[in-house]
C-alpha cells in the first residue's frame, strides 16, 4: 500500500479520527519492530531486542523481534497484544514526522504528518485529533510527546549502535530453532551484543560508555536475548493450536 | 634474531613490513624489531594495480579497515580478467578468467562434461556466475556484506601511488614500525659474507640480522651488492616494454568494469584497469616486433575507441626485464617484489608473490642465524618453483592462441620458446582435462581451475577419455551445471553494480562482522 504523507493542519483535519486499537489489519502483523535505545529498559521484559543491517546502507539498528517469519507477530492475538509494554514505534501509528524543505531548498523543519492510506484513518470511529477551537486534543498531545521521545531516542540508539561497532562490540547472533511440529530453521541477519569483547574491554572505553548509559544499554540487550525462548513458547502454543 | 632491515619503501616494502610485524605481534611479545630504510629521492614505479584475492586476507591480517582501504586507495573489485582478441583476434572473440572457482570443483572436473556438450554457453559461463556479472558490471558483494567477505570471490583493483603511503601510515602509526628516510650509500660485511650494516648519506650506520631487499627494478643488496645472476625468461616471455596512462572517466558516476580487461594486440596486450577515480591503461609489447611509435598510437587508438579523449594523454614509458634472480635468499638478505624480478602483469602476479614472499617469511622467521640458512634453502627451492609456475602459465596464454597475424603470435608457438614443464603439461592436457594432481599443490600459484578457464576459454581441444564417463558422474556434472544456473540467476538479480557498491562504501562504510 502507498503511503499518504500529510501534514497535521486544525482546519483541514478537524473531522479525522484515529483508532488506536490492535490488530493485524493495522499492519501489525509484522515479525519485527524498529526499537530505540532509551526503549530497552522495558523491551527487554518482553522482546529479544537485536540489531540488524539496513539493506541499502549497510547500517546498523536496533529491532524488538515478534516472531520467525514475514506476517507472523506471536505478540498479537486478535485485538490483544500480550506484553507489559508495546514499542513506541508500534503506539506512534499511524503518525510520522515529517522534514520539509523551506524555499532556500536547504533548511529542513519537522512536522506531524499523518498517514492518510493507514486503516487507522477514519471519518466516524476513534480519537479526534483537534478540539473544537483549532487546539491538540489530548490524543494528539499525548501523540506529540511520544514521537518527541521517538525522534531523540533515535538519535541516541544511532551513537549508541555506533560506539558499538566501533568498538568491536557487535557479532551475528547464532539463532538456530526447532518447534514442536519438528521444523528446524536458523536465522541470519540478526546481530548482538560481542559478549566477550565487552568484557575484555579496557577500562577507559568502559568508563566511557557507562558514562553515556551505554554499558547498561548493551547488558540489556544481552539479557533479552533470553526472551528468544518465550518467542519459540509462544510459536509452539500457536502451532499445537493450530494442531488441536 | 632481533632486528629485520627492510630496504624501499613502495608496495613491497611495506606489504613485507606489515605483513611481519602483524605475524611477530601475533606470536610473541619481544619479537624482533622492523626498520624500513626508504630513500627520499627515489620515487616508486607503482604500477602494480591489479591484486589476487588472498589481498583480502593479507590487509585483513594487517589489521586495516577494508572501508579505509577502499575510501582512500580509489579501489574497485575485481572479479577475474577479460581476455580480449587472444585466440582468433576477431571483435567479439572473448574469454574470461575468474576468480570462483567451477561449481564443486572439489567433487567433480566438469571440464569433459562441458567438452561433451559441444558449443553454446562458454566454459566460464556454464561453471561459474562470474561472467555473467562481470559482464553486467555488477559488484562482487553487497552493503551488508562484512568487510573483507565476499558473495562472489573478489580481488582489488588499487592505486599504486597512494597504497604504498596508505599502508606506510598504518605500519608507523598502528604497528610500529621504525621508518627511516634515508640513502643507503654502501653495504658493510661480516666475516662471513653476512651484511652486517648498511651506510647511510646522513652519516647513520642500521645494523641488523636480516636484511629485505624491497629496492626496487635496483635491487640493491641481492643484485647490486650479492651479484646474484639475473636469469632472463625474455626467450619465453617477449615483452619488454610498457606505456602507460592514466584516463579519466567521463564523470564521477561512470561504471566501473568489475575486471581487468587484457586485449590483445599485434605484439602485445593492452591492461584496462578501472579504478573509482580513473582507469590505469597501458601497452605492454616486445619491442623486437614493435616500435614505441606504433605502440603509442596503439595505445591512443584504444583510449579513443573506449570514448576517451586520447590526445591529451601522455604515457609513462617503463622498461621491464622478464625474469627473475637466480636465487632469492642469500646469506642473510632476502629479496622481496621488483628487486627478486618482474614478469608481464597479465595475471597480476607481482603483488601476490610479494604477499607470498612476505607470509613465508613470517611463517618461517628464522629464530637464529643457524636456522636461516635452513629456510633460505626452503624459501629458494619454493619459489624458483612460484616463479617458473608463473612462467609456463603466462606462456599457456600466446601459446593456446591461433592468431597468425603477425611474427609475434606465430614465434610465440615455436616450440623452442615453451619451456619443457610446459610443453609436457600441454601434451598431458590434450589427452585429459587439467585437474588437482597435474601440480604439486602445496606451492602451487595458480590452481588446476585457471588451466581450465584458459585452455577452454581459448578453444583448447582436449580429446575424450575414458575418465569421467560413468552415468552417475554424468548425472552429478548436469547438477552442478544447473546449480551453477540458478546461482547465477540468484547473483544477477540482487547485486548492485561495482559502482553504486563503491559510491555506498564512500558514504557508509561496510561492517566489520
Amino acid at each position: 500500500m502507498k503511503n499518504n504523507i500529510e501534514v497535521l493542519d486544525a482546519g483541514k483535519h478537524s473531522q479525522l479520527k484515529v483508532i488506536t486499537g490492535r490488530g493485524a489489519e493495522f499492519g501489525e502483523n509484522v515479525h519485527f519492530v524498529p526499537v530505540v535505545a532509551d526503549e530497552l529498559r522495558s523491551l527487554v521484559l518482553d522482546y529479544p531486542i537485536v540489531l540488524m543491517k539496513d539493506e541499502q546502507t549497510g547500517q546498523f539498528s536496533l529491532f524488538a523481534l515478534l516472531g520467525f517469519e514475514p506476517g507472523e507477530n506471536l505478540y498479537l492475538n486478535g485485538r490483544q497484544w500480550s506484553a507489559s509494554y508495546l514499542p513506541l514505534h508500534v503506539r506512534r501509528q499511524p503518525f510520522v514526522i515529517s522534514y520539509a524543505s523551506d524555499a532556500a531548498g536547504d533548511k529542513k523543519s519537522a512536522a506531524l504528518s499523518i498517514d492518510l492510506s493507514s486503516q487507522r484513518v477514519q471519518n466516524d470511529m476513534g480519537e479526534l485529533l483537534f478540539n473544537g477551537d483549532g487546539s491538540p486534543s489530548p490524543y494528539l498531545t499525548q501523540i506529540n510527546q511520544l514521537l518527541a521521545k521517538l525522534v531523540g531516542g533515535m538519535d541516541i540508539s544511532q551513537r549508541f549502535v555506533q560506539s558499538l561497532a566501533e568498538l568491536d562490540l557487535i557479532e551475528p547472533a547464532q539463532i538456530n530453532v526447532a518447534f514442536v511440529n519438528g521444523e528446524e530453521k536458523s536465522y541470519d541477519g540478526l546481530y548482538t551484543v560481542h559478549e566477550e569483547n565487552l568484557q575484555a574491554l579496557e577500562q577507559s572505553k568502559l568508563a566511557e560508555l557507562h558514562s553515556k548509559g551505554f554499558l547498561q544499554a548493551a547488558y540489556l540487550m544481552l539479557a533479552s536475548m533470553g526472551q528468544i525462548s518465550k518467542l519459540i513458547e509462544m510459536k509452539n502454543q500457536r502451532l499445537q493450536q493450530a494442531v488441536g | 634474531m632481533k632486528r629485520i632491515i627492510i630496504v624501499g619503501g613502495g608496495t613491497a616494502g611495506w606489504l613485507t613490513a606489515g605483513t611481519l610485524a602483524a605475524k611477530i605481534k601475533e606470536s610473541c611479545d619481544m619479537g624482533p624489531r622492523i626498520t624500513l630504510v626508504e630513500s627520499p629521492n627515489v620515487p616508486i614505479v607503482g604500477v602494480g594495480e591489479g591484486t589476487w584475492p588472498t589481498m583480502r586476507n593479507t590487509l585483513r591480517k594487517m589489521g586495516i579497515r577494508e572501508t579505509d582501504f577502499i575510501r582512500e586507495c580509489d579501489v574497485s573489485f575485481k572479479q577475474g580478467a577479460k581476455f580480449a582478441k587472444w585466440t582468433s583476434g576477431a571483435d567479439n572473440d572473448f574469454y574470461y578468467h575468474p576468480l570462483i572457482l567451477p561449481q564443486d570443483f572439489n567433487h567433480i572436473n566438469l571440464a569433459p562434461h562441458w567438452l561433451d556438450q559441444g558449443a553454446g554457453q562458454s566454459f566460464s559461463e556454464a561453471v561459474c556466475p562470474q561472467e555473467a556479472l562481470c559482464e553486467l558490471g555488477l559488484a562482487p558483494k553487497l552493503i551488508t556484506t562484512p568487510e573483507y567477505a565476499s558473495v562472489a570471490n573478489y580481488a582489488y583493483h588499487l592505486n599504486a601511488g597512494t597504497f604504498s603511503k596508505f599502508l606506510q601510515k598504518h605500519c608507523v602509526d598502528k604497528l610500529g614500525i621504525e621508518h627511516i628516510l634515508d640513502d643507503v650509500l654502501s653495504v658493510n660485511s661480516a666475516d662471513n659474507g653476512d651484511i652486517r650494516s648498511l651506510s647511510c648519506a646522513s652519516g647513520s650506520e642500521i645494523d641488523g640480522d636480516l636484511f629485505i631487499d624491497c629496492s626496487g627494478f635496483k635491487s640493491l643488496l641481492l643484485g647490486q651488492h650479492y651479484q646474484v645472476a639475473f636469469k632472463s625468461c625474455k626467450d619465453t616471455l617477449f615483452l619488454d616494454t610498457a606505456l602507460a596512462v592514466q584516463v579519466p572517466y567521463p564523470d564521477e558516476n561512470s561504471a566501473i568494469a568489475s575486471h581487468t580487461i587484457s586485449t590483445a594486440q599485434d605484439a602485445g596486450w593492452i591492461w584496462d584497469i578501472g579504478l573509482s577515480s580513473r582507469r590505469g591503461v597501458g601497452h605492454v609489447y616486445a619491442s623486437d616486433y614493435c616500435s614505441e611509435q606504433e605502440a603509442a598510437d596503439k595505445l591512443r587508438a584504444y583510449v579513443k575507441a573506449s570514448g576517451a579523449d586520447a590526445d591529451k594523454l601522455d604515457y609513462k614509458k617503463i622498461l621491464i626485464q622478464p625474469g627473475h634472480r637466480e636465487k632469492f635468499w642469500h646469506k642473510n638478505c632476502v629479496a622481496i617484489g621488483l628487486s627478486a624480478g618482474f614478469l608481464e602483469p597479465l595475471e597480476a602476479s607481482a603483488l601476490v608473490l610479494v604477499e607470498m614472499s612476505a607470509q613465508m617469511i613470517a611463517e618461517q622467521l628464522p629464530a637464529n642465524r643457524a636456522a636461516m640458512s635452513i629456510v633460505a634453502k626452503r624459501f629458494n627451492k619454493t619459489f624458483s618453483y612460484r616463479w617458473q609456475r608463473i612462467i609456463d602459465f603466462l606462456k599457456l596464454h600466446y601459446i593456446v592462441s591461433k592468431r597468425d597475424d603477425h611474427d609475434f603470435w606465430i614465434d610465440n608457438r615455436n616450440k623452442a620458446t615453451i619451456p619443457d614443464s610446459l610443453q609436457e603439461l600441454m601434451e598431458l592436457w590434450t589427452y585429459q582435462s587439467p585437474w588437482h594432481d597435474d601440480f604439486d599443490h602445496a606451492a602451487e600459484v595458480f590452481p588446476a581451475a585457471s588451466y581450465q578457464y584458459v585452455l577452454y576459454g581459448m578453444g583448447f581441444e582436449t580429446q575424450a577419455s575414458f575418465l569421467e564417463r560413468s552415468e552417475s558422474r554424468r548425472k552429478l556434472a548436469m547438477e552442478s551445471f544447473q546449480k551453477n544456473k540458478m546461482l547465477t540467476q540468484q547473483l544477477v538479480q540482487h547485486l548492485p553494480t561495482n559502482r553504486e557498491l563503491i559510491n555506498k562504501i564512500k558514504e557508509y562504510g561496510l561492517q566489520k562482522v
